[in-house]
């Protein structure tokens, strides 16, 4: 994890374990904080922490850096600070445990990892299915590149919180 | 492979896109329909596409009089015997479809490949209805609509497709600048399955008739993930009912797994005949 602290701001990037991004609000109590929650849900940190005021998710942001960001309270200063650091902040009023990008895909992503795992089809061939067939902008196992943990650990958080069966990893996840 | 005479049997959306394709490719095609009136219609569609496509500078007038002459449109009992390839795409009726590829088997030449473009039945019942001999060339090729735009065909391998034969589709088709994905016969093959989750999810996340939330989704989804439309759009332009149709399909063949459950909301929109764009009223209004 990183963190970028700036006039009463503290921002915090980066995977953590539900924990150590906890730990992070508890060491900050006097800090207005803005943190990346991707994979979990905004709504029980914002609870339990008064200090946090936003929270976005950029762990899956491709190269163009768009991050779906929530604010409780918004701030024009941490908007213009997210552009500075290259991202481009997308604002939602939608609060919801992984947010509604990484959610939507970890779900696509998990599914192709089922249907490699029964050897459906190779994970070449269901990427170029998705992006030819109904023209997903990458295929399943291209957004998964380099993001195996925030994956798991997303699914097990919303079968955590839903109890629902369908939120259960494929082995090749584990 | 050599593919140059091609049977699309089926002359509705799908089946008139897929010869149209074909023709483009300037193989020789005969699209055939029990409805002359339904094979005029398709015949216009056609002609009208090439035309306006001759309009617009992306084809001359030779391409596409050359184009006009290689398909004909035909009742079954004129289309040629020796054809190397016939496309099934006729509607999503299981026993239907057994009936017709059993008179298909005993009509077409020996080295004719059977082909399917279902969407939902396993490859390996409809190849049930063909001979022994013939199930190695019988397999699945699932075209996306419009057939002429899309890019992917599935090829799909039936338990007792030829392994040969479906690597040399895969490689005609990616000859012919179309994306093939080879897949095994299994419920909603590559693409209807993985896609189910754009959907679901998607409607989790909401979980109630919230036409305000639902717009904040498709606008995320599209500006944040890149997709062109978003899932509550795309479901309304698709068909709700369609699209509910197409989940409980493959949520019932995967034995009622969760991934695939369907969302009550979607049952409420089919109940309330909310069906999308065509009845003015899905997700969203359209007064």
């Amino acid at each position: 994890m990183t963190n970028v602290s700036f006039g009463k701001y503290l921002l915090n990037f980066g995977f953590g374990t539900k924990e150590e991004k906890k730990d992070v609000l508890r060491k900050n109590s006097d800090r207005k904080i803005v943190m990346d929650l991707t994979c979990y849900d905004p709504a029980e940190f914002y609870n339990e922490f008064p200090q946090l005021v936003g929270t976005f998710a950029a762990l899956f942001a491709d190269e163009s850096k768009k991050t779906e960001i929530h604010f409780r309270e918004r701030s024009e200063e941490v908007v213009s600070k997210l552009k500075e650091l290259g991202f481009q902040p997308v604002e939602t009023t939608v609060v919801s445990c992984g947010f509604i990008f990484p959610r939507t895909i970890v779900q696509i992503i998990n599914e192709a990892c089922f249907a490699l795992e029964e050897e459906v089809a190779s994970a070449s061939d269901i990427d170029r299915a998705m992006k030819f067939g109904v023209n997903y902008p990458k295929g399943p196992f291209e957004w998964l590149s380099g993001r195996k943990e925030y994956v798991r650990v997303l699914l097990a958080e919303l079968l955590l919180k839903t109890g629902d069966q369908r939120y259960r990893a494929s082995n090749l996840l584990k | 492979m050599k593919i140059e005479k091609v049977v699309v049997i089926g002359a509705g959306t799908m089946g008139s896109g897929i010869a149209q394709w074909f023709a483009q490719e300037l193989c020789s095609v005969e699209l055939v329909d029990n409805s002359s009136e339904q094979l005029e219609r398709a015949k216009k569609s056609i002609f009208d596409s090439w035309n306006k496509l001759v309009l617009k500078e992306k084809l001359t007038s030779i391409q596409a009089e050359k184009m006009k002459k290689l398909i004909e449109f035909k009742s079954l009992d004129t289309v040629t015997k020796n054809a190397d390839l016939v496309i099934e795409a006729i509607i999503e009726n299981l026993e239907i479809k057994k009936d017709l590829f059993q008179k298909l088997d005993g009509y077409f030449s020996e080295h004719t490949i059977l082909s399917s473009n279902t969407s939902s039945f396993p490859i390996h019942l409809m190849a049930e209805a063909v001979t022994l001999a013939r199930r190695k060339n019988f397999v699945g090729l699932h075209f996306f609509n419009p057939a002429t735009i899309m890019k992917l065909v599935e090829v799909i391998k039936g338990k007792e497709s030829s392994e040969e034969i479906c690597e040399e589709l895969y490689q005609w088709f990616d000859s012919k600048g179309k994306k093939p994905a080879m897949c095994k016969d299994s419920p909603g093959f590559i693409v209807n399955r993985v896609a189910r989750n754009f959907y679901g999810e998607p409607l989790r996340i909401v979980d109630e008739e919230n036409e305000e939330k639902m717009k904040e989704v498709d606008r995320i989804l599209k500006e944040v993930g890149g997709f062109k439309m978003g899932p509550f759009e795309l479901m309304d332009l698709i068909g709700i009912d369609v699209n509910y149709s197409v989940t409980c399909s493959v949520w019932e063949a995967y034995e009622k797994e969760p991934r695939f459950a369907p969302h009550r909301l979607q049952k409420k929109m089919v109940d309330e005949k909310r069906f999308g764009r065509k009845s003015k009223r899905g997700y969203y209004k359209y007064d």
